[in-house]
C-alpha cells in the first residue's frame, strides 16, 4: 500500500504524519513509527518521501494507477 | 457531546485553508498590520494542490509582452483557463501579477531559474505566451516561512467547517481540531473570513474505480469554501459549467503542459493541429484545449492516444524532467524509473480525467475579492468568476488579505460569536455523528454521491428529466447521510463533513444545470442542444436566502 516506512531507518520524528496532505498516517504515541492508517487515501504526492530526513519512506504506486505505455517504434502496439 | 474548546480564538482576519491563496492572503493582511490566523486542514508546508510544487505561473510582464495588458487577457481567455470569467477581474489580476512574481522571487521561489523571464508551455504556435516557467518545488515551505516571519499564526490540522454571521456580516467561524484521535470543536471570533479552500475533488468518480484519492488535484480539497459560503448566503457562480483535466492514464497527475511531446494515435500520426516536432517553447497544447481528444478517439475506436517524447531533443527532455520535478511530480518520475519506462523509447497513454470544480465555477467575488456577505472574502481555485490557477491564487489571495485587513481596521470590537445559535446546532450535529455506534461510513456516502453526479449531472448528457431525477436522489442521499453517518474518530468526522460539503456543491450544480437551458462547453443538454447567443454575455448565480434558493442571471463584468 502507498507509503512504506522502513522501521530500521525511521527515527519516529513524526514529520510524515504531520505534513501528509491527506492524513494517511496516524501516530498512536509520540516517539513511535507512525502507522499507515488510511493507505487508500494516499494522493501519491510524495511529500512524505521528500520530507523524511532519514530517507526511511518509499512510495508504492498501486496497481490500478499503473502507467500504461507502449514501445514507440511498435506501430501496432496501440 | 463533542469536546468544545470553551475559549474562543479572537482574530481580526481568519483564513480558511493555507494553500497558495490562503498563505498569500495571510502575508498581505499581516503586512497591513492585521492579526491573522490560518486554519489549515493538513499542514501548510505541504497542503493543497500546490503541495509539492508547480512550474507555470500565468502573468503579464510589460517588458516581455508590451504595454497593452489586453494582449495577455486575450491569451488567457483562449487558454485552458477559459472564458468563464469577468474580464474586469482578469485585468486586475494581470496588472498585479508581475508584482507577485517579484515577491516570490525575492522570498526564495525561483521565478527566473534560467536567468530571464522564460515563457514556455501552454502555448500556441505564433501567439504571445503568458505562462511563466518557474521552479516551484519549495513554494509551500517558502510561503509558510514568509507568513510566520510576519507573525501569522498557523493552526495546522484545524479545518474550518462553518462561518458565523450576524445581520449579514461575518462575526466568527467554527472549526474542528483533528490533531488527535478525539476531535475538538474550536470557535473563532473574527471580523473577516477569507475562504481559500481550493478546488473541489471527489465529486465525480476518479479514473480508477473505488480509488477516490487518485485525483490530479488535491483530494483533500472537497469544496469546503464553496459549501460554507453557500450556507452563509454567499453567491456561487458558473457552477453548472463542468471542467475536466487530462494527464497520464490512470495515474492522475497535473502537468500536461510540462510534457514536451506530441499527442499521437497508434499509427504515430499527430492528433492535434498544433505541432509535429515538440520544443520546450510549444509542447503540444492539444490536451489543454481539446482534452476530449482522448475519449473522442477512444469512442471512435481510433485510440488510444499517447504522448510521444521520442523525437524531443535531449536538452528539451532534460528540461521537461526538470519541470516535472519542480511541478511536484517526483512520485511519477520515481515510478517510471523503477518500472523502466523510458521517454526516449516509450509512448505514454493519456486520458481525460473526471469533472471537478476549479476557478470559474465557485464563489462570486468583486474587485476586492469580497463576496456579497460583508466580511467574507475568497480567492484562488474556489472563485467562480475568475480563473488563473496558481497565479490567480497568489494575486487574488494577496488582494483578499489586503481588503480583509482594511475592513478589520474599520471595525472596533468582536462579537460574541460563540453565542450564535449555529454553534450549538453544529455541536449537537457533530456529536450525533460521533455517538452513533454503527451506520454508513463517509466512504459509502461519498461513493453514492459520485455515482449520482456521474449519471445525472455528468458530462455526456444532461436533460431536465435526468437532472430532476438526480436532484431528488441527491436530496434523498443527503437526508439519509445527515441522520445516519457514523464516524469513530476525528479523521472520519472530517471526511464525513467533507462529504456533506460535496453534497451541497453537488446540489448547486443540479440547480444551476437545470436553469441553464442550453448547451455550452461541457454542459450538454440533450433537450436544448444549441448554444444560445442571448446567454453569451451572461453568467448564472445561485444563493440561499432564508432557506430558499435564488437563481439569477447577470451580465458579465
Amino acid at each position: 500500500m502507498p507509503p512504506i516506512i522502513d522501521k530500521e531507518k525511521c527515527n519516529a520524528c513524526g514529520v510524515c504524519a504531520d505534513i501528509c496532505p491527506t492524513d494517511v498516517f496516524r501516530s498512536a504515541r509520540r516517539k513511535e513509527t507512525p502507522e499507515i492508517k488510511y493507505p487508500e487515501e494516499c494522493w501519491h504526492c510524495n511529500a512524505c518521501v521528500l520530507d523524511c530526513k532519514q530517507t526511511a519512506i518509499t512510495l508504492r504506486i498501486p496497481l490500478p494507477a499503473m502507467m500504461l505505455h507502449v514501445e514507440a517504434n511498435d506501430k501496432m502496439a496501440g | 457531546m463533542i469536546d468544545i474548546d470553551k475559549k474562543p480564538i479572537e482574530v481580526e482576519v481568519l483564513i480558511a485553508g493555507g494553500g497558495i491563496s490562503g498563505l498569500m492572503a495571510a502575508i498581505s493582511a499581516a503586512d497591513q498590520g492585521a492579526g491573522v490566523v490560518v486554519a489549515e486542514k493538513a499542514n501548510t508546508k505541504r497542503s493543497g494542490s500546490g503541495a509539492t510544487g508547480n512550474d507555470h505561473f500565468t502573468c503579464y510582464i510589460p517588458e516581455v509582452h508590451g504595454d497593452d495588458v489586453n494582449v495577455a487577457i486575450k491569451e488567457l481567455f483562449n487558454s485552458l483557463l477559459g472564458a468563464y470569467q469577468d474580464v474586469s477581474l482578469a485585468r486586475t489580476f494581470f496588472l498585479q501579477s508581475f508584482d507577485r512574481v517579484k515577491d516570490w522571487h525575492q522570498w526564495g521561489i525561483d521565478m527566473k531559474p534560467h536567468g530571464s523571464w522564460e515563457f514556455t508551455g501552454h502555448a500556441y504556435p505564433g501567439r504571445p505566451r503568458i505562462f511563466l516557467k518557474y521552479a516551484g518545488s519549495n513554494q509551500k515551505q517558502v510561503l509558510t516561512d514568509s507568513a510566520r516571519k510576519r507573525g501569522v499564526r498557523i493552526e495546522n490540522h484545524l479545518p474550518l467547517t462553518e462561518i458565523l454571521t450576524k445581520d449579514g456580516e461575518v462575526v466568527g467561524a467554527v472549526g474542528i481540531s483533528i490533531k488527535d484521535e478525539r476531535p475538538v470543536m474550536k470557535i473563532f471570533r473574527t471580523k473577516c473570513v477569507v475562504l481559500t479552500t481550493g478546488t473541489t475533488n471527489r465529486l465525480y468518480p476518479a479514473p480508477s474505480p473505488g480509488w477516490m484519492f487518485n485525483t490530479a488535484f488535491c483530494p483533500s480539497n472537497t469544496g469546503g469554501g464553496r459549501a460554507m459560503a453557500f450556507r452563509a448566503g454567499a453567491k456561487l457562480i458558473n457552477m453548472e459549467i463542468p471542467n475536466t483535466h487530462a494527464g497520464p492514464k490512470y495515474l492522475a497527475r497535473c502537468g500536461k503542459a510540462t510534457w514536451i511531446g506530441v499527442y499521437k494515435d497508434p499509427s504515430g500520426k499527430p492528433v492535434g493541429p498544433f505541432v509535429t516536432k515538440p520544443t520546450r517553447e510549444l509542447g503540444d497544447i492539444t490536451a489543454d484545449v481539446w482534452n476530449s481528444v482522448f475519449p473522442d478517439y477512444h469512442k471512435s475506436g481510433k485510440g488510444p492516444v499517447y504522448i510521444d517524447c521520442t523525437e524531443t531533443s535531449r536538452e528539451d527532455l532534460d528540461y521537461m524532467i526538470w519541470g516535472l520535478e519542480h511541478e511536484g511530480n517526483t512520485a511519477m518520475l520515481s515510478y517510471m524509473a523503477s518500472e523502466g519506462i523510458d521517454l526516449r523509447k516509450h509512448r505514454i497513454e493519456f486520458m481525460k480525467y473526471e469533472p471537478f470544480l476549479i476557478g470559474s465555477r465557485g464563489i462570486e467575488i468583486d474587485q476586492k475579492a469580497e463576496t456579497n456577505i460583508k466580511g467574507l472574502y475568497s480567492a484562488g481555485d474556489e472563485v467562480g468568476n475568475f480563473r488563473a490557477d496558481i497565479a490567480g491564487a497568489a494575486t487574488f489571495g494577496w488582494i483578499a488579505g489586503k481588503s480583509a485587513s482594511e475592513r478589520a481596521k474599520r471595525i472596533a470590537g468582536f462579537h460574541k460569536a460563540e453565542e450564535s445559535p449555529l454553534v450549538q446546532d453544529r455541536a449537537k450535529f457533530y456529536s450525533e455523528i460521533l455517538q452513533r455506534e454503527s451506520g454508513p461510513s463517509w466512504k459509502e456516502a461519498n461513493l453514492t454521491l459520485q455515482q449520482i453526479m456521474n449519471d445525472y449531472a455528468g458530462i455526456t448528457v444532461r436533460s431536465e428529466t435526468l437532472l430532476k431525477a438526480g436532484l431528488k436522489y441527491l436530496r434523498d442521499l443527503k437526508r439519509k447521510a445527515l441522520t445516519t453517518l457514523f464516524a469513530e474518530n476525528s479523521h472520519s468526522l472530517m471526511r464525513c463533513l467533507e462529504t456533506l460539503d460535496l453534497m451541497d456543491c453537488g446540489e448547486t450544480i443540479f440547480l444551476t444545470a437545470l436553469e441553464r437551458k442550453e448547451t455550452r462547453g461541457l454542459h450538454v443538454r440533450s433537450d436544448f442542444p444549441f448554444t444560445n447567443p442571448l446567454l453569451q454575455e451572461k453568467f448564472l448565480t445561485v444563493q440561499q436566502e432564508q432557506g430558499n434558493v435564488r437563481l439569477e442571471w447577470r451580465d458579465k463584468r
